[in-house]
């Protein structure tokens, strides 16, 4: 409660920044991208292509925030069968996960990520008051 | 928000990206909401149409289950060759739509060679081949040569296109950049291209159009073409040569054609004929000399008859001469005996003349200790007086006639005569035995038993290279069951 609460009053002297400025009326939201990929190196071109559109737009940005690594791993028996030697497999699948806060209007942000789009990369937006 | 108790307020709404259903393009993605608060953001308008086509798509396929589908979709169905039978087939369908990297779509090249023909089959080019207009002397011979010349063998077929699309496609390859560079084509452009398509049908024509028929017919044809080809030195050279190396077998093989038949030189139809005739029909039936002599079946010619008698005088002879022989003369043949110094036999060669009917050679086993393992005098002959055979121990064996495992000297003797004394006595001494007896005895057991087992080991390393060899041997011969090792 009292985080929203400066976040509230951060928010509405961004506002007045943007009035004094002039630029056009927007409603401001919270909006929280999490970005989660297999590949690092998709996920962080992607991050970097958000933040410098987020930047280049001059919306405040919170930097790509990295979130541990999942590991997930699976082991298993090579043989198909039950003979010979126990060998084992050991594969594993791995979770990047990446978090950028921005406080904009969702049209603004739409246009970001519809810009940078990659494949493999799952986008989730998160859009609260300000 | 306010209706629910004790927790916070979801001032919230998340979207995800998602790819866009039916689309072939991964990349192609909306923002669909994937929570149910009551935050409303207007500005993500990607969902609402989204949702609202979704919902239309899903409408229809739950009207379907209850009733027939609407008539733009059943249209679209039948339009793409589906039967209309009431079910959506347009759900499995997804759009196609030109990809980034192109990895779904297939767009065959115009470029690319066809594919080389399957070994069983054979293709012919006979596009050059005019029929006469005129119906009357058709001589075959000259046709079936016309036409042979004209065609060539193919290595590759092209598929059939319609000339218009073959057309469009060429057009196609050669102007890359945009409309300008279409007015730049020129004649001569669009004519080179077509001009090297045309020449690689020709060369193979060249090639393998030759053996058979005469190059001068080729030559011909060649200046028939409205094709612009300039002949080349090479060319001249190429059909002298061929002229030179095949011209002779050309008139032979004309003359050949022109005839029809080929006529074997007399001579050797005569030698067949008279094969033929010597060797008789196999129809008929079985002919013995015998039968010529006297006359019982039908001769052609004189000869053969004479010839038969001469057979049987000869055999007589030859029967004769054979029986009077050995009689008289003899030939005294000499067989030198081998003397050991000149030949050296070698064990396996002198092995090898002995027969195993007369030789029976011993088997080479491991050196048993079998023998000893039986008593010599079985302690149980002496002991039984009445005809019994007494079993003794859990396993029922008759104790006294095993053998009896090699203790200490001492107590093979003791043993021996104690049983050979008394029965009885032996048990009044079994009673006797107090716990601490019993318990020596038992480890002596024991200790007998390791030593047994290690000496059995070390003998057994010692023989192993023994076994290893009676192990083969065995393979081979015995059943498969036998294990030596």
């Amino acid at each position: 409660m009292a985080a929203a609460a400066v976040y509230g009053a951060g928010g509405a002297m961004k506002g007045g920044k943007l009035g004094m400025e002039g630029a056009v009326d927007m409603q401001l939201n919270r909006i929280r991208i999490t970005l989660s990929s297999k590949n690092v190196k998709n996920l962080e071109k992607v991050c970097a292509d958000l933040v410098k559109g987020a930047k280049a737009k001059e919306l405040r940005v919170k930097g790509p925030v990295r979130i541990p690594t999942k590991v997930l791993h699976i082991t298993t028996r090579k043989s198909p069968c039950g003979e010979g030697t126990n060998t084992w497999d050991r594969f594993e699948f791995r979770i990047h996960k990446r978090v950028i806060d921005l406080i904009s209007s969702p049209e603004v942000v739409k246009q970001i990520t519809s810009i940078t789009i990659e494949p493999g990369v799952e986008v989730e937006v998160t859009i609260a008051d300000v | 928000m306010a209706g629910r108790g004790g927790r916070k307020p979801r001032n919230f709404a998340t979207f995800r990206l998602f790819p866009r259903a039916g689309a072939a393009d991964p990349n192609d993605r909306v923002f669909v909401r994937v929570d149910h608060n009551d935050y409303n953001v207007p500005g993500f308008a990607d969902e609402d149409s989204f949702d609202s086509n979704f919902t239309a798509d899903a409408a229809d396929l739950h009207s379907s289950a209850s009733g027939p589908l609407p008539e733009h979709v059943r249209r679209e169905i039948l339009e793409l060759g589906f039967p209309d039978d009431g079910y959506n087939y347009l759900f499995h369908l997804r759009e196609l739509r030109p990809a980034a990297d192109a990895a779904s779509s297939f767009v065959p090249s115009s470029t690319a060679r066809p594919e080389p023909l399957p070994l069983d089959v054979k293709a012919y080019d006979a596009s050059r081949v005019r029929v006469a207009p005129s119906a009357d002397d058709l001589d075959e011979g000259k046709t079936m040569c016309k036409v042979a010349a004209k065609t060539a063998p193919l290595r590759r077929v092209q598929r059939a296109v319609d000339p218009d699309v073959a057309r469009l496609l060429d057009e196609s390859d050669f102007s890359h950049a945009g409309s300008e560079d279409e007015g730049l084509e020129e004649d001569f452009v669009i004519m080179a291209n077509q001009a090297e398509g045309d020449d690689e049908v020709e060369e193979e024509d060249e090639e393998l159009g030759n053996g058979i028929f005469s190059d001068v017919e080729e030559e011909e044809e060649f200046e028939d073409e409205p094709k612009p080809r300039v002949r080349r030195l090479l060319d001249e050279q190429f059909d002298l040569l061929a002229l030179e190396e095949y011209g002779d077998s050309d008139d032979d093989d004309d003359r050949g054609g022109r005839d029809g038949d080929y006529e074997l030189p007399r001579e050797a139809i005569d030698e067949l004929k008279l094969f033929r005739d010597q060797n008789g029909c196999v129809d008929e039936d079985y002919r013995t000399p015998a039968d010529f002599v006297r006359g019982k079946l039908e001769s052609t010619t004189a000869d053969e008859v004479d010839e038969s008698a001469n057979v049987m005088r000869k055999c007589a002879e030859y029967a004769e001469r054979y029986l009077n022989e050995p009689a008289e003369e003899k030939e005294i043949v000499l067989v030198s005996e081998s003397s050991d110094e000149s030949e050296v036999w070698d064990c396996e060669t002198i092995v090898s003349t002995y027969s195993n009917l007369d030789n029976h050679p011993g088997k080479i086993e491991t050196p048993g200790n079998c023998r000893k393992r039986f008593p010599r005098v079985f302690p149980g002959e002496t002991a039984t007086t009445n005809d019994l055979i007494k079993l003794h121990g859990k396993e029922k064996l008759p104790v006294d006639y095993l053998p009896q495992r090699k203790r200490n000297g001492e107590k093979e003797k003791k043993v021996k005569p104690a049983e050979a004394l008394n029965a009885e006595k032996v048990k009044k001494e079994a009673h006797k035995e107090t716990k601490e007896e019993k318990k020596a005895r038992k480890a002596a057991v024991k200790e007998e038993k390791r030593e047994a087992r290690k000496a059995k080991k070390e003998l057994k390393g010692l023989y192993k290279s023994e076994t290893q060899k009676a192990q083969k041997v065995a393979a081979v011969t015995g059943p498969s069951s036998i294990r030596l090792m």
